[in-house]
């Protein structure tokens, strides 16, 4: 037996030392990451950023000329710009604190059902829109909101008879409802995501602090916010700037449901952007560039806010 | 690049020192960061001498790549392909009218496909010339199928006296009914001016037949743009652009605004596919019955009659016009474009020959087929010659119609801006029909105000 156990270890000794790679070999590995990094991340992020300072125009044949800082002059004295900002953060501004606060709510009330096939079946529920991919959810969403056939309007104006055929809401196509109606789908679409953050929060929080508290007099309410909410912090953190990004740079979802009229609260600074780029004229690229760097630099100052108030104060 | 050895203290196996490996990283972002640098910088590819890319005996089977809703409401299209051996079929990447995945190809003096059939030359060929993508049909297509295009038609697909898009499927604006609603509303007329027009829409929702008398889809190019021409189609300015302040699109704004009032209320918004071009309210209201009468190319009251299961309460007629007008709408192609640097050439001429000669097509498309009935026409004479030498038994009676009605439009002119200002100037216009504006011709000067400076900023 001692014999065999002996066999093993030295073939393995001598398999290490055949196979051992070098410490700086194993950099190797780091080869695709680093490539896949540099290509896909920084490499655009330079690209546009040198773009910025030129007058690139796609279509145009002749190389493009060196502007300095015009392009951001320009934005910055755009009205369309303002505005595209102004309508994003009108959308960020309602969606982020209704994305974090009521699977917040859920999962507290999940977190406190004692049926364990009770707790699965919530759980299973709320992750369905999760697991719906996007085009589906866009195409239910413009159905449930369609002004002629919308199950929405139909409980609106037949069954609640809050309005008639023609004074019923008009969601989709850029209307002022538009926004809101993104703002539905979009806290609806990541309600089942975000409760379970909340939930692997809460089930780190250890139980007996609850109990601790309870018999310290505390109510429901002051546990919560005393306990709960604090000790959920961290992840509460990394939602909100999580939220914030994409909430700032939303697209998809606007031109599905406002498309390019410039009028509509979708036509954010995101939108015009791709516009610029992609649509309009010669595809001014340069000027686009200046401002997505300009949008992305905004959001960066939030960002930073953000993790500064939600620091560790431990 | 090849690695540097370097054989490890146990000289059993190589290995890579730090200093080769971050010599071998460095190397490679230098590469990169360059290759941004240049790209970013002098990113455009040397203007390329005019005419056509050298040519290359073909290294794959004839490429053709159609626009998705061709093949939708074309379904004789494969019957075509079977006879091209080898033939590799695919559908273009460019959902809402995007054209930069050939634009980026053509940059880098290449192109996957040999031909794209789904370029509607207002929308998108001026900015497929000026960018190098296409280059004219002319050294390619036989004398006698230039000559049989209906001149109209093939003035709209040239440009500086180049043929760039082999014109396919023929699409006029004109009006259509559901007989439905206009017999219950006791219509008996046919309106062919915009006064009777509107007062028959009137009379379907005074008397209960519908809930709105009329519709159209509010994106310009079919309605502010037709509407005008009704007027007269004498305004576009010498540059190209539609003349938004001319007295003709002024007329055309105030009947938008009567026809709004009788139509459903969502028939400004935007539609929710394709960047807000199409899924437009319009169609659904058409084909829920909710509306009488309707205006926008022929094929949309077609298809959203099948839709709504009333094709055989559908009528259709020539778009009313302004009293004491010649009467006038827009038509457009869509056709064919040869990639500059794409291959089958010759080849790209016998399949487009084929596939616009097809008569199977052409049936499927004015008679319907059980999956569609875009009631789009062909754009040859002699197609229309033998037609009437020997009409089918399918032939509907529309095809005269839209016939006649062709006779009558104009096409928008070609111009890098020829749907955008319409995009642009939309918010403008409608500010007059949403009441914020009371004069439609401030309304309209905002919209020409607005297009000249997006021209300006793209310099």
């Amino acid at each position: 037996m001692a014999t065999v156990a002996s066999r093993v270890a030295s073939a393995a000794r001598t398999w290490r030392s055949t196979y051992r790679l070098s410490d700086y070999a194993n950099f190797l590995f780091l080869v695709p990451a680093t490539v896949f990094f540099v290509g896909w991340q920084i490499y655009p992020i330079i690209r546009v950023f040198v773009l910025s300072f030129t007058d690139y125009k796609y279509l145009e044949r002749n190389p493009p000329n060196f502007v300095g800082l015009q392009n951001y002059i320009n934005a910055l004295n755009d009205p369309l710009f303002h505005v595209g900002m102004l309508r994003a953060f009108a959308f960020t501004v309602a969606f982020v604190p209704l994305t974090i606060l009521i699977p917040l709510v859920l999962a507290v009330l999940i977190d406190r059902v004692t049926t364990p096939w009770l707790s699965s079946f919530y759980r299973i529920v709320l992750l369905i829109p999760a697991v719906i991919p996007g085009p589906l959810v866009f195409v239910l969403w413009k159905w449930l909101f369609d002004f002629q056939i919308g199950p929405v309007n139909t409980i609106l104006v037949e069954w609640l008879g809050l309005f008639t055929r023609q004074t019923a809401p008009q969601w989709l196509g850029g209307t002022p409802l538009s926004l809101p109606a993104v703002v539905i789908m979009e806290v609806w679409w990541g309600l089942g995501y975000h409760t379970m953050f909340f939930l692997a929060g809460l089930a780190a929080i250890p139980k007996d602090l609850s109990e601790q508290a309870r018999i310290d007099g505390a109510n429901e309410w002051q546990l919560f916010w005393r306990v709960t909410v604090p000790r959920l912090l961290p992840i509460l953190s990394i939602l909100v700037v999580l939220r914030f990004g994409t909430a700032m740079s939303v697209i998809d979802e606007y031109l599905i449901f406002g498309g390019f009229q410039r009028t509509s609260p979708t036509y954010t600074w995101t939108v015009y952007m791709y516009d610029l780029a992609f649509r309009i004229g010669d595809w001014l690229q340069g000027y686009a560039a200046a401002i997505g760097w300009l949008g992305a630099a905004v959001m960066m100052v939030f960002v930073v806010g953000m993790l500064y108030v939600f620091r560790s104060r431990d | 690049m090849k690695i540097p050895h370097q054989t490890d203290p146990n000289g059993t196996r190589p290995t890579l020192t730090r200093r080769q490996m971050l010599r071998l990283l460095a190397s490679g972002a230098a590469t990169a960061a360059g290759g941004a640098l240049l790209a970013a910088c002098g990113g455009t590819a040397p203007a390329t001498p005019p005419g056509s890319a050298p040519a290359q005996p073909a290294s794959r089977p004839l490429t053709p790549t159609f626009y998705q809703w061709i093949v939708d409401l074309h379904p004789a299209i494969p019957q075509v392909n079977s006879s091209f051996e080898g033939l590799n079929f695919q559908i273009a990447p460019v959902q809402g009218f995007g054209i930069e995945r050939f634009v980026a190809e053509a940059k880098n003096k290449e192109s996957t496909w040999d031909v794209y059939v789904g370029m509607t030359p207002f929308v998108e060929m001026s900015q497929l010339i000026k960018a190098d993508v296409i280059e004219p049909w002319d050294d390619y297509i036989p004398k006698d199928v230039l000559d049989d295009i209906l001149p109209p038609i093939r003035e709209e697909c040239t440009v500086n006296g180049k043929l760039y898009s082999w014109p396919f499927l023929l699409d006029v604006i004109g009006m259509a009914w559901n007989s439905n609603l206009t017999d219950k509303a006791g219509i008996t007329t046919v309106p062919t001016t915009w006064d009777e027009y509107l007062a028959n829409a009137k009379q379907v929702v005074d008397s209960g037949a519908a809930p709105y008398g009329a519709t159209y889809d509010a994106r310009g190019w079919r309605s502010l743009a037709p509407f005008t021409h009704s007027m007269s189609t004498n305004v576009y300015t010498p540059e190209g652009l539609f003349d938004f302040t001319s007295e003709p699109a002024v007329e055309a704004l105030i009947l938008m605004k009567k026809i709004k009032d009788l139509a459903n209320p969502d028939i400004l918004n935007e539609g929710t596919t394709d960047g807000g071009v199409n899924n437009t309210p319009d169609e659904g209201a058409f084909a829920a019955q909710q509306v009488a009468y309707y205006t926008k190319y022929f094929n949309a009251p077609l298809r959203f009659a099948q839709t709504g299961g009333f094709s055989d309460k559908l009528r259709m007629a020539g778009l009313p016009r302004f009293a004491n007008s010649q009467g006038g709408t827009v038509f457009w192609t869509t056709g064919a474009c040869l990639f500059k640097y794409g291959q089958n050439k010759e080849k790209a001429v016998e399949y487009m020959r084929a596939l616009t000669y097809n008569q199977q097509i052409w049936k499927d498309s004015i008679a319907g087929s059980p999956t569609a009935h875009p009631g789009q026409l062909p754009p040859y004479k002699s197609i229309y010659a033998e037609w009437e030498a020997n009409k089918p038994d399918w032939m509907p009676s529309f095809v005269a119609l839209v016939r006649e009605q062709f006779e009558r439009a104009r096409a928008i002119t070609n111009h890098p801006f020829g749907l955008t200002q319409f995009v642009i100037g939309k918010p403008y216009w409608e500010e007059y029909l949403t009441g914020k504006e009371s004069d439609p011709r401030a309304a309209l000067q905002k919209a020409k105000d607005a297009v000249a400076a997006e021209i300006a900023k793209a310099g």
